[in-house]
Order: structure tokens, then sequence, then C-alpha cells
């Protein structure tokens, strides 16, 4: 205890330095600017801004990298919130309740959620990587690739949940997205799959490319043709803030989202990608009247988005304490590293302690600056809402190709956001939802992977599965949310099951 | 029809009177064929920044990703060689590539101006941390004695840990069952955590695991002992001496290149290579900094011939046997 | 997966019509998936092969498109829903020429020439913009080149994304004259001068220009 006590005073002493806190600002707000601009997302911003880092001391260099990444995360929920295109896997549970609420004229308060509850997430994650960093990264270690799968499956039936019509439709979309995830080169054989012999497919779809295209285009399709009242939000815009009733609402959806994210967080897989989802149908599992999710429910924008930001910090632990990277961001991280001389592994805890606390206490820094940039802002944003729809869209729609060309310079990219728009219009037309979709693609990539790596380790034995107690467990939770999510709906009648939506 | 997009950017530049007397009067891009972040993208941005300097001009790096880092290199091979654009490649896209990708669209020996060589980061032979064997030797006998109970894990095929443990195997004579990774980070994760035996990478991911004892490392590819890891033979003094691999990267133009602007490029990288700052950042990195006689455009053509002649078997058979 | 559905000919039992043509639609994009994935190994489970997950998965994807068409078949259900065409054309329309002159696309033998966000910005803005039966030519002007310009301040000059922003054919003709940066900051200056002269002229006139609409359209 005295410990973590004389290290976190180490590691603000290194950050509350007028030029770590003047650096740790302009990170979060660089964050926040592009989060909220659709598209251009936080990998290719840390890219370019890496060689501006060479000047500044590590520590600088980092805490601000850092501020961009979370800054970046709060950011992107803006966005999911107001024009419906999640930035980044995480905020696609963001985008089914807080738009929502958005069109009910309480955007002011789904925004005002989101910004306290991260906050309230970060605070609770920059306390836990001080206390427990060390000992949680043995969690990574027993997880293995069957873990994983298990993991992933129990991602797919939650999924399900998060459909609020038909579950045939959904189950439907899931699979659809688990395929087009398979498109690109073969992992292991190098061939190449379903690509038609097109160049621009060789690496598979882009997920900002297909979430920019079923969300963001998909939008606006489906916004046009509503003739006349296509105006996205016309409703009173109501108070700015989320006043008490609506934050004693929230808060045990916090406490579980930030539990949730929390943990998943530390799996080096890129389980954070999960606890968003894994927060929603929770949160729509124990509430007592379930029918409220997708039509602007508090809760289901607090669980969610704590899960998210509390994700996003404890991703930095495996990186930290471990050296491995669960995501793109880290590792890019890594790389920012690298470039300032220190490698990331088991070493930089003890031969960087400067680095290692001076960044955990900017989280929390960070996290507060975040905040105060974000709190009034929610008045900016919500007046933003009030611009006609007619010019609302282009600029979207001009925004996202920019950011979509950003990622990785290719036009053919910027087109593929109006096929997949194309397509969300049509699949909206026939009455599916697009979020299942999206994770059945973020989550099938991983699965097929770790089912094939599995299998190769176990040569071919299905039983590896169920050998390994943490996977068995896994696999009866996924079993068990699917059996609930089909049960009631097959008592009723057996019909029932075809539901529209 | 790629060919088009050259000949179109050709005409603009004639007719609009690219004379350049002065070259460079503008940024200069430097395609890295890599996501940001990774080892041949850091090697990129440590020498973009004295190059700039000694050009007078900013090099802007921009990363175009995709297909084993083919997608950056074909665009680059067919930019315009005024010396605006230019591009890193490595061991992959300019010597296993041609192996691996049928339709490839360049020939890393005849489509390029080579520039020059940036030095290579030495591969080690890394095993998880309760492996019996004591040496290299053992290590080797152990993985023969194993046959395909021995997990080899890699990093996709076409990354430098697949193209240097295949040789690896190649070189034993072993045939272990490969276990693919997305990216070096979960395999070592595994190595780690010991689902698989062993594999082999570059010494910048896998070092500072190797100097915390999370796993162990048997021998380094290179002819001399790493600095920041003398504890650890060479595959010469350990018994391998044919298995000596780096995962290289260098500087190429477009074909067609002006002399005098091939003669500034190649000065400036000179000047990076010899540049204090770029030399320390790099060798922290664990890359080596070129001798004397790898520098310069005609030891790096060389050098890219040898490569493909040395992936070309090594890695057909490899994929062959996989498909 | 194959279950017999007569097709045309069963049109008038159809009671749910959405989800009938849902699940056709499903299950076609099943067989698609099975054709295009109709050359990859499966492997066996200890090796899978490239080909395995999604043919199986196909198959599943086929299942639910069949499990619709029943659905659609026994019970009512939502009707078909109209699809005007004006919005999807012009938004893709849009779309495809921002990705055509924002850099070099070549089509076949022909080149597009790289014309860089200055000109693909504005030009995506007002031909979107068309998409809605409201559009004003001079409001999408003013928007298209303020966002713009501050699109290239932002990417180009502060956050320094690679991305073109001016013309290959002006960057090649004014090399070395005026530096980048400058050149950069010039150009975004003159577009939102314009964008602001335009706001001002809009504001001035008393009366709304006019525009008709149907004139301007790019779709019928």
């Amino acid at each position: 205890m005295t410990d973590l006590l004389s290290n976190l005073g180490l590691g603000f002493a290194v950050a509350l330095s007028l030029q770590n806190v003047a650096l740790c600002f302009l990170g979060c707000l660089v964050g926040t600017l592009i989060g909220v601009l659709p598209g251009v997302g936080p990998i290719a911003t840390i890219a370019m801004l890496l060689p501006i880092t060479f000047g500044l001391d590590p520590v600088g260099a980092l805490i601000m990298l850092a501020g961009i990444y979370y800054g970046a995360q709060y950011g992107g929920s803006t966005t999911a919130i107001l024009v419906n295109i999640p930035g980044e896997a995480t905020s696609v549970v963001t985008t089914l309740d807080g738009h929502q609420m958005a069109r009910q004229g309480r955007g002011g308060i789904a925004l005002g959620t989101a910004a306290i509850a991260s906050f309230f997430a970060g605070t609770v994650a920059t306390v836990l990587i001080a206390a427990l960093g060390a000992p949680l990264t043995r969690l990574a270690l027993i997880f293995g690739p069957a873990e994983y799968f298990a993991l992933m499956v129990m991602g797919l039936a939650f999924a399900v949940v998060l459909a609020h019509g038909s579950v045939l439709k959904a189950v439907a979309m899931i699979l659809v997205g688990i395929l087009l995830s398979s498109v690109g080169t073969d992992l292991e054989t190098g061939q190449e799959r379903m690509t038609f012999g097109f160049a621009f497919l060789t690496d598979g779809v882009d997920f900002s490319v297909l979430a920019m295209g079923l969300f963001g285009i998909a939008e606006i399709l489906r916004n046009l043709d509503q003739s006349e009242t296509r105006d996205v939000v016309r409703a009173q815009i109501g108070r700015l803030l989320p006043g008490v009733a609506e934050l004693k609402q929230a808060t045990p959806a916090t406490l579980r989202g930030t539990a949730i994210g929390a943990i998943l967080g530390i799996l080096p897989g890129n389980g954070a990608v999960l606890g968003p989802f894994a927060s929603y149908t929770i949160e729509k599992k124990i509430a007592r009247d379930p029918s409220r999710f997708g039509r602007g429910a508090i809760e289901g924008v607090a669980g969610p988005e704590s899960a998210n930001n509390a994700g996003a910090q404890t991703a930095f632990i495996p990186l930290l304490t471990l050296g491995i990277p669960p995501n793109a961001v880290m590792a890019l991280m890594v790389g920012a590293m690298t470039i300032h001389g220190i490698v990331p592994g088991p070493g930089v805890m003890t031969k960087n302690p400067n680095l290692f606390w001076g960044m955990i206490a900017s989280m929390w820094i960070g996290n507060l600056m975040l905040l105060v940039i974000n709190l009034p802002l929610v008045g900016l944003w919500v007046r933003l809402l009030k611009v006609p729809y007619r010019l609302m869209f282009p600029a979207i729609l001009m925004f996202c190709s920019v950011g979509i060309y950003s990622i990785g310079s290719q036009p053919t990219d910027v087109m593929l956001i109006g096929v997949f728009g194309l397509m969300g219009y049509l699949l909206i037309k026939f009455g599916f939802e697009p979020a299942p979709l999206l994770l059945g693609f973020v989550l099938g990539k991983l699965m097929e992977e770790y089912l094939r790596r599995s299998l190769t380790l176990s040569r071919g034995d299905l039983m590896i599965f169920l050998e390994r107690p943490i996977s068995a467990v896994l696999f009866v939770i996924a079993f068990a949310i699917i059996a609930a999510a089909l049960l009631p709906s097959m008592r009723k009648s057996r019909d029932e099951v075809f539901t529209e939506a | 029809m790629r060919r088009a997009i050259a000949i179109g950017v050709l005409t603009a530049l004639t007719s609009f009177g690219a004379a350049a007397d002065t070259y460079p009067q503008r940024p200069i891009t430097m395609i890295v064929p890599f996501a940001a972040g990774g080892p041949t993208d850091v090697v990129a941005r440590i020498v973009a920044e004295p190059m700039s300097r000694s050009l007078g001009q900013q090099v802007v790096v921009e990363n175009v990703t995709g297909a084993g880092g083919t997608t950056g290199i074909t665009r680059g091979a067919q930019a315009a060689p005024d010396g605006y654009t230019i591009m890193v490649g490595h061991m992959g896209t300019h010597g296993a590539a041609p192996a691996l990708f049928k339709g490839l669209k360049y020939d890393p020996a005849t489509s390029f101006e080579p520039i020059g060589f940036l030095g290579g980061v030495p591969i080690l032979i890394v095993a998880k941390k309760d492996f019996p064997a004591k040496d290299f030797k053992g290590f080797i006998e152990a993985v023969k004695a194993g046959g395909p109970k021995i997990n080899q894990a890699h990093a996709g095929v076409g990354s430098v840990s697949h193209s240097t443990g295949v040789l690896f195997d190649a070189q034993v004579g072993i045939k272990p069952t490969l276990v693919t990774y997305r990216g070096t980070g979960p395999a070592m994760n595994d190595l780690m955590a010991g689902q698989v035996d062993f594999m082999a990478d570059q010494i910048v991911n896998v070092g500072p695991q190797v100097a915390g004892g999370t796993v162990k490392a048997y021998a380094i590819a290179t002819p001399e002992r790493a600095p920041s890891l003398p504890d650890v033979p060479t595959t010469k003094e350990a018994g391998l001496p044919g298995y000596e691999v780096s995962a290289w990267n260098a500087v190429f133009a477009p074909k067609g290149l002006p002399a005098d602007v091939k003669a500034k490029l190649v000065a400036a990288v000179e000047a990076a290579l010899n540049d204090p700052t770029a030399t320390k950042r790099l060798t922290e990195l664990g890359s080596n900094i070129p001798k004397a006689d790898e520098r310069g455009p005609a030891a790096l053509q060389k050098l890219v011939e040898s490569e493909v002649a040395r992936w070309t078997p090594v890695l057909r058979s490899a994929v062959e046997s996989n498909q | 997966m194959s279950e017999p559905v007569g097709g045309s000919g069963a049109r008038g039992f159809v009671r749910g019509p959405q989800s009938f043509v849902a699940g056709l639609g499903l299950i076609a994009l099943a067989l698609f998936a099975i054709w295009a994935g109709d050359d990859l190994a499966r492997g066996t489970l200890g090796a899978i092969g490239p080909g395995l997950m999604p043919f199986w998965l196909a198959i599943g994807v086929g299942l639910c498109g069949a499990a619709l068409c029943v659905a659609g078949l026994l019970r009512a259900g939502a009707p078909l829903q109209g699809m005007p065409l004006r919005g999807p054309v012009v938004v893709l329309l849009a779309i495809v020429l921002f990705a055509v002159t924002i850099r070099p696309f070549a089509f076949g033998s022909v080149t597009t020439p790289g014309l860089g966000l200055a000109v693909a910005g504005p030009l995506a803005v007002l031909v979107a913009g068309y998409a809605s039966p409201e559009a004003r030519l001079s409001e999408l002007l003013i928007l298209g080149l303020l966002l713009t310009a501050g699109c290239m301040l932002l990417f180009g000059d502060l956050l320094n994304l690679p991305i073109p922003m001016l013309p290959t054919a002006l960057i090649q003709a004014l090399s070395g004259t005026i530096p980048s940066r400058t050149l950069l900051r010039i150009a975004a200056g003159i577009l939102a001068l314009f964008g602001l002269g335009l706001l001002l002229l809009n504001r001035r006139s008393a009366k709304r220009e006019p525009i008709d609409v149907a004139q301007h359209s790019l779709t019928t």
C-alpha cells in the first residue's frame, strides 16, 4: 500500500510538471478533435504525430500520444451519439441507444452521461492499473487460443441479444458479418479468399470502411428518403446535462460497465472490443423492462461507455508489463516507445519507473481534462444538430471520405464506403440491423484465427474446448445466453422465432 | 493499365516543365509498406529525419499497407521516377515476395533504382522458457526428435518470423507443426505462456523478453553477438553456420531516376547513416549499422539479387506443402 | 437449405413479403459465397483449410434465408418498402467522384488527373447535396468551399496527414517558387475567401436566388 502511494506520488510528480500537463492537454484536445471527425482515427493521427515527438523527452511524448488515444475514444462517442457513426468497434454499441436519445432531443444528456461515465471508469481503471497491473498480467498468460475462441463465441452470443428485432435476422446478420470478415488473404496459407482478383480486397475489408458505410452512409440514405421529416433531430432539445435522477439511473450500469471493461481490457488478444457489448447485454438482461433498450435507455449509454473507457486504459497493462500490444493503437505506442529508445517489455516498470508511473498518473489527469474539455462542448455539439440536414449530410459525407482516405491512402476504400452504404440501406429496408453484422465482422476474424490455432495445437481434437476449464465455462455462459434469448420466444409459440423486426 | 498512370504522370511532368535544376524543390514522399509503429516504419522514420535535413526538404513517411508490403512497393514502383517518391523495402518485399505472391507486379531486382541499405535487425531463435534443451545443439536435437509434435509459432505467411523460421526448418531438416498468429505480439504471448515451443524473430521484438527471462534465446543468426544480449551465442559458434539471416531494410526509388537526383538521394541516405542521433536510435532498436562495403546502390543491388535467389526455393516448398 | 420455394409462382401465398424477399436475398448471398469460395481447400479439423469457415458460414446464411422465406410464407408480415432512386444514386456518385479526383486513378487506359482535396472536397459536397430535393447551389458552394478550406488546414497543415491537397499539375508548375506549406495555406485562404464572398453576396441579395432544383439536379 505504501509502495502504491509512493509510486503514484512519483507518477504525479512526473505527470504534473508544466510541460507534461501541457502535452497531456494537447494530446487530449487533438484526440477529441480527431475522435469527433468520422473516419479519422487515432492510428493515422498518432502515426503522423510520431516524428513531431522526436524532440520531446520520451515521457512527455508518450503522455501526449496516450492522450490522443483516449481522447479519441471520448470524441468517438460524440460522433456515435450525434450522427450514428461508430468510429471504432467499441463505439458501435453507443450508437444503439445514444443516437436514439439524440433523436428524442436528449442528445445533451447522452453526451453528458457518456463523459461522466467515461471519467468514472477512467479513474477506477487508473487505480486498478497502479495497484494490480503487475499481478493481473498473469491473467493474460492463462488465456490460450482455446480460451480466446470461447471468449469470441461468447461475444457472438452477446450479439444475438444486442438486436432488438427478430432473433433469426440477427443470427443471419452475424453470420454475414463473419463471412465478410473472411474475405482477404488467408493468414495461414497466404491464399486469397473471395477477392475475385481485386487488389484492394487482398487485405480484406477495413473495419472503419465497413462501419462508415453501414452506419454513416446508410444513415444518410435512410434519412434522405424519409421525405419531409428528414431532420435528424427536430425534437425539442432538452437539458444539456444529465440531472440527478438520470445519474442515479446510470450509476449501477456505470459500475458494472467499468468492472467488465477493465477485466476484458487486460486480455492481450484485443478482449477490450468485447467490453461494451458485454456490458450492454448485461444491462439489457437485468433491466426490469428490456424493451426500453434500443429506444434511448440511458443505461445503454452509461454501461458500454464506461466499459469502453475502462478497457481502453487497462489495455495499457499488457503493453507496459508484458510488452505485448493488444491492438493496433497499442502497437503504435510500441513504435513510439522504441523510437524513443524504450523497449516495452517486462523491464519497463523497474528500468523506467518515471515513464511507467508518469504515464499512469497522466491517464487520470487526462481523463479529468477530457471531462473539462467535453462538458462545455456538449452545448456546442447539440447546437450542431440544429444545422439543416440538407447541409449536414454533404458535410458528413465529405468528412467520411477524407477520413477513410487518410487511413490507407486508397481511393478504392472511399468507393467501398459507398458500396457498404448501399448494402446497409438495403438491409434497413428489409428489416435487418447492421450492429450484429459489424460485431460478427469484428469477432469473426479473431474467432476463425483462434479456432484454427486451437485445433492446430490439439491436432484436430475438439475436446480441447471442454477440457480447459476457462474455455468450458465460457462456452456454458455463451450457451446460456443464447438459450435465454431463444427460450421466451420459443415458449410463446414455435413460430415466434421468426418474429418480424 | 498501371503503366498508364506512370505515363500520365510523366506527360504531366514534362508538360509543366519539371526543370529540376535544383532537386528537391518540394517534400519527398517515402512510402513505408507497413503499418506505422512496426520495425520497418520506425527505421524509416529515424532515417527520414536526417535525410530531410541534408536534402533541405521534408521527407514525409506515408504508410501504404497491404499484402505483405507489396501494395505499397507496387505503388512506389509505378510512381514517377522524379525523386519525389521513394520507398523503404525490406527482406520480405524485395526478397521473399516473388516466391509468395503469384501476381507480383514488380521485380525486386529490375523495377527499382537501389539507393541505400539501412542495415538489418538480427534474428533470434527463441523457445518457451521451460524448453528442456540446455544449448543450441541440444535444442536442434530436441526439435529433430520431436518431429511434428513440436509447435513452431510465426506471425503469418510472408512475415519475417515465417520466412526466417521456415529457412531454419529447411536447414535443420525438420517439419514441426506451424502455428500461425496475426503479428508477433500474440505469438510472443503464447510463447511466454508455453502454448507453443519456439519461433524465430527479430531482436527488437524478442530482446526485452529474453532479457526479462520470460523466454529463452538459443542463438542469434548474425556473424557477431548482439551488444544487448551478450550471452546469446551466434549460430556459427553454436553449430549452424549456414543460418545467418537478418530482417534488413533499404531505400529504393522507381526505375529511371535521373542520375543527379539519384546521387543526391544516395548521399542523403549516407549522411543519415553517419548521423550520430540516428545511428544511436538504430542501434538501440537492435538494428546493425551497415558497414562500408554494404553501403551504396551497387551493394544493395547485389543483396536484393542474392536474397531473391535464397528465399525463392525455401518459401515455394514451404507454401506448397501448406496448401 | 434447399427449401423448394416456389419463386414467382408462390407470390400470391406470400404473407410477409419483406421476410420472403430478405430470405431469398440471403439464399442468393449464400450461393454466391459458396461459388466464390469454391476454389479453396477445406482441409481437416487438425489442419483447417481456408475454405472451411466460408463454406459453413454460407450454409448457415442460406439456412437462415430459407427459414425467413418459410416465415414469409406462413406469417403475415411487413410489406416491401418503396425505394427512391435519387438519394442512393447521387450519394454514390458523389463518393465515386471524390475517390477518383483525390489522386490519379486508372480505369483501364484512362487515368484521372490527381486534383487533390481542394477540388475533390467541394465537388463531393456539391454533388452530394443534390441527393436532397431541397438542394441550393449557392448554399452548397459556400459549404463546400469553407469545409474544404478548413479540412486543408486541419489535415494538411495541422495534422500533417499525407492527403493530396492540391492538383498535382499545380504543385509541379509552382514547384520551387513557393514552399509547399505556404502554397497550401494560400490555397486554403483563397477557397475560404471565395466561400465567405459568396456567403456575403448571398446575405446581401435580399430575396433568395430562385434556383430551380430540377435544372441543376444531376438525376432525372
